[in-house]
């Protein structure tokens, strides 16, 4: 066992916070700062101060230089995740792009889409959606039905995405498309990169139970996309999409880890400004909240230690996933049971105002669900960990 | 960055499983279970614990041990758990600890070599009936002369054992550890029965005894080898549950029912994969706290009390899962299912329940109580 970082990690943590010291502002951590923003307002905000923290080096930490990384080990980003968290920075603007489409193109896109993509969305100047679901394709992506038909040098796309992340705030959208007519499940799909802005693509938002509008849906009619645009080789989309999730291998659960560790002493001052945590059962409720919080932090040394291995995490990742998200979950109902009625209340108090803790408990509903839902990870987990029969 | 076992300690762990699936397998765990009235020690399974220097793992050097630490330790544990190992190896180790943390040179000197070879058996009487696992729950006192009276329960294999180390209220508020030998006068051990076939336990009651004190012992010390306690009975915890969830797959693979393997339907792999995230979650905690108490990190009774409450809560759903999910045959004398159920059952209350160490995590995470500061 060493829980060590090498001397030129524990350097850039230093570095890192230093410069997170001096660049976000006391009040940003404050929930009510932000929730009391407009939201195009808060992106634009957050856009801005992403673009800063690029040009300061504290962008794509573990990617390598040539594509505008750090050129970092996997302990610094271990370190940038529980960093960033732990100093209440805001959360990303383009956090599929950078989790997921960023590593797929440096991994097989062409030269020209290395060049033209990966810079500029390191640098915010284009912000990127995910269309992968669908209304008829959510846990069953492969019944995926939005179309593309070959005309000249151009598909034209029809067909419609739906629980689509910062959809209304995104310049382009990574999607699956079906371009070969009357194709079946995995076979004839494409990811093709299309521009937002184009004729023909139209973002609505999607109000959420928090009131929030973090989704969207994008609805495609005749949208004209040239064949260069597709990542990965056209009819070789569901290749693409399974490389794609793979990089979700690489999150070990820090960052919910850090950010749940500071839910968790925010939701206690909060009950005990109530005088609700000397009840016996709650504090027994907010120590097991406390232990499988613990057990996440534990664990994300073990991912990282097998990421530092070069071992492949496969089906481990949905381990990962379930623990995060259920603890999340019941982390927030734990707020709830220790307000009682106040819960419900947006200012139960002319001094107390709830609304943006309520939205975190009201978000863990989703956090089960986004990203394969748990009934999902339970399947993969049960087959592909245990051996257990389809 | 390197949160797992050693190649060595991983060496030593499969060592002793694979030595313990050829020896001593569950037809002999059986045998142990239907002889209530033997001493729950068979002798050619302690030779061997002695011989293999399982019994050495934590014991300094200089005193003829391995020196290994508690990361190794539960590596040995884990095995035991995982093949519901009989024998009083942990109260062995554990009374080894005492002496290791609290004994004087000449205690050492006397006393650990025989604890790394095997020759002497001894135990841990750290708690009194109906305590909690911390200073209000021991029932022993000693007076200023170091006789000592009061009772202690469960004292496991006390039978058996020749040297107990016996914790005592002292004059002074502290809590002192004290070398007793059974055989003394005043000294009255009961057998009790128990439904974990695979321990032996008893209630020591002392009436004025002369206990030789460990001259280093203190609250401090005292809570520290509760703690070690804890984390071994996790690790044992933890090699049980992986055990008695891989047998439960396997059976869920073979059994047919409706045409279909049972392990196919839904209802029972959801829960099984559940149970696997928790397992994995649980090994994950032994090892960080085994770590933690080794390297001494200042959150290490905080991991301590993370590990057991989820360890214990872990091996008492899984084990109640194998034996519903077996159905009847689950539920017979003859099935194996049983000694793991009723195994993790009793571990899960030994060295502090959930409750107990839930309540701890409380007052560290809560009420903002360092995790160093000595709890009482």
């Amino acid at each position: 066992m060493d829980l060590s970082f090498t001397p030129e990690e524990e350097q850039f943590r230093a570095e890192l916070r230093a410069w997170l010291a001096d660049n976000i502002p006391p009040r940003w951590r404050s929930r009510s700062f932000w929730s009391a923003m407009p939201e195009a307002a808060a992106f634009e905000l957050r856009r801005d101060w992403e673009r800063r923290k690029y040009d300061a080096g504290f962008a794509g930490i573990s990617w390598p230089r040539e594509y505008g990384g750090r050129g970092g080990t996997p302990g610094m980003q271990a370190i940038y995740d529980a960093e960033t968290q732990r100093a209440g920075a805001p959360h990303t603007v383009n956090a599929l792009g950078l989790a997921f489409l960023a590593p797929t193109v440096m991994a097989i896109g062409t030269d020209e889409q290395k060049r033209d993509i990966v810079g500029p969305m390191l640098r915010n100047e284009v912000i990127w959606c995910q269309g992968f679901s669908e209304p008829g394709a959510g846990s069953d992506l492969a019944a995926l039905r939005t179309s593309g038909v070959l005309d000249g040098d151009e598909f034209i796309v029809n067909g419609q995405k739906v629980w689509t992340t910062n959809a209304v705030y995104a310049d382009k959208i990574f999607a699956l498309v079906r371009t070969e007519p009357g194709s079946q499940r995995h076979s004839g799909i494409s990811m093709l990169l299309i521009d937002m802005r184009s004729d023909g693509v139209q973002a609505r938002p999607l109000r959420q139970i928090s009131g929030a509008s973090e989704f969207g849906e994008v609805f495609f009619t005749d949208a004209r996309v040239k064949v260069g645009d597709c990542l990965g080789g056209v009819g070789n989309g569901w290749a693409t999409a399974m490389l794609l999730l793979s990089f979700e291998r690489g999150a070990s659960g820090i960052v919910q880890y850090t950010a749940m560790r500071r839910q968790f002493d925010e939701i206690v001052a909060t009950a005990a400004t109530f005088g609700r945590t000397g009840d016996p059962i709650l504090r027994q409720q907010l120590a097991s909240r406390m232990v499988e919080l613990e057990c996440l932090r534990y664990h994300s040394m073990h991912v990282l230690t097998q990421v530092e291995r070069g071992e492949d995490l496969g089906a481990g990742s949905s381990v990962t996933k379930l623990q995060w998200s259920h603890t999340h979950q019941e982390l927030w109902e734990t707020f709830d049971d220790l307000l009682g009625p106040e819960a419900t209340l947006a200012r139960p108090r002319p001094d107390t105002d709830l609304r943006a803790m309520q939205q975190e408990a009201m978000w863990s509903r989703s956090v089960t669900i986004w990203g394969g839902s748990s009934q999902v990870q339970r399947n993969i987990v049960a087959e592909r960990v245990l051996g257990l029969p389809r | 960055m390197h949160f797992a076992l050693t190649d060595e300690q991983c060496a030593l762990g499969d060592a002793v499983r694979d030595y313990l699936a050829d020896r001593f397998a569950l037809s002999a765990v059986r045998a142990v279970f239907e002889d209530l009235g033997g001493t729950g020690n068979p002798a050619q399974l302690w030779k061997a614990m002695g011989e293999q220097g399982w019994l050495a793992v934590c014991v300094p050097e200089e005193y003829d041990g391995l020196g290994l630490g508690l990361v190794a330790a539960q590596a040995v544990a884990r095995a035991f758990g995982a093949g519901v190992i009989p024998g009083p190896w942990l109260p062995t180790v554990l009374a080894g600890e005492a002496l290791a943390l609290a004994g004087s040179d000449a205690q050492k000197a006397s006393l650990l070599p025989a604890v790394a070879s095997g020759a002497l058996v001894a135990t841990v009487a750290l708690r009194g009936p109906a305590g909690r696992y911390d200073r209000s729950g021991v029932r022993v006192g000693a007076d200023e002369a170091g006789r000592l009276t009061g009772s202690a329960l469960p004292v496991d294999y006390a039978e058996t054992a020749e040297i107990i180390v016996v914790a005592a209220l002292e004059p002074g508020g502290e809590v002192g550890l004290y070398l007793v030998e059974p055989g003394l006068p005043g000294v009255q051990v009961t057998g009790l029965e128990s439904y974990d076939g695979s321990v032996r336990t008893a209630s020591v009651v002392l009436d004025g005894v002369p206990g030789q004190r460990l001259p280093g012992s203190s609250t401090a010390v005292f809570v520290d080898l509760l703690d070690r306690g804890a984390v071994l009975t996790a690790g044992d915890l933890v090699g049980l549950a992986r055990e008695a969830l891989a047998r439960t797959v396997a059976y869920a693979c073979d059994r047919v029912q409706f045409g279909r393997a049972v392990g196919s339907f839904q209802a029972l792999k959801h829960h099984l994969a559940d149970l696997h995230v928790a397992v994995t979650m649980s090994e994950h905690a032994v090892l960080y706290a085994a770590h933690a108490l080794d390297a001494g990190l200042a959150d290490r009774r905080l991991a301590v009390a993370v590990a057991k409450s989820k360890a214990s809560d872990t091996a008492r759903e899984v084990t109640a899962a194998m034996i519903q999910y077996h159905g009847g045959i689950g539920y017979t004398w003859e099935h194996d299912a049983h000694f793991f159920y009723k195994r993790a059952k009793r571990e899960a209350y030994s060295y502090g329940d959930p409750i107990e160490h839930r309540d701890r995590v409380a007052a560290f995470t809560i009420d903002g109580i360092s995790p160093t500061a000595v709890g009482s």
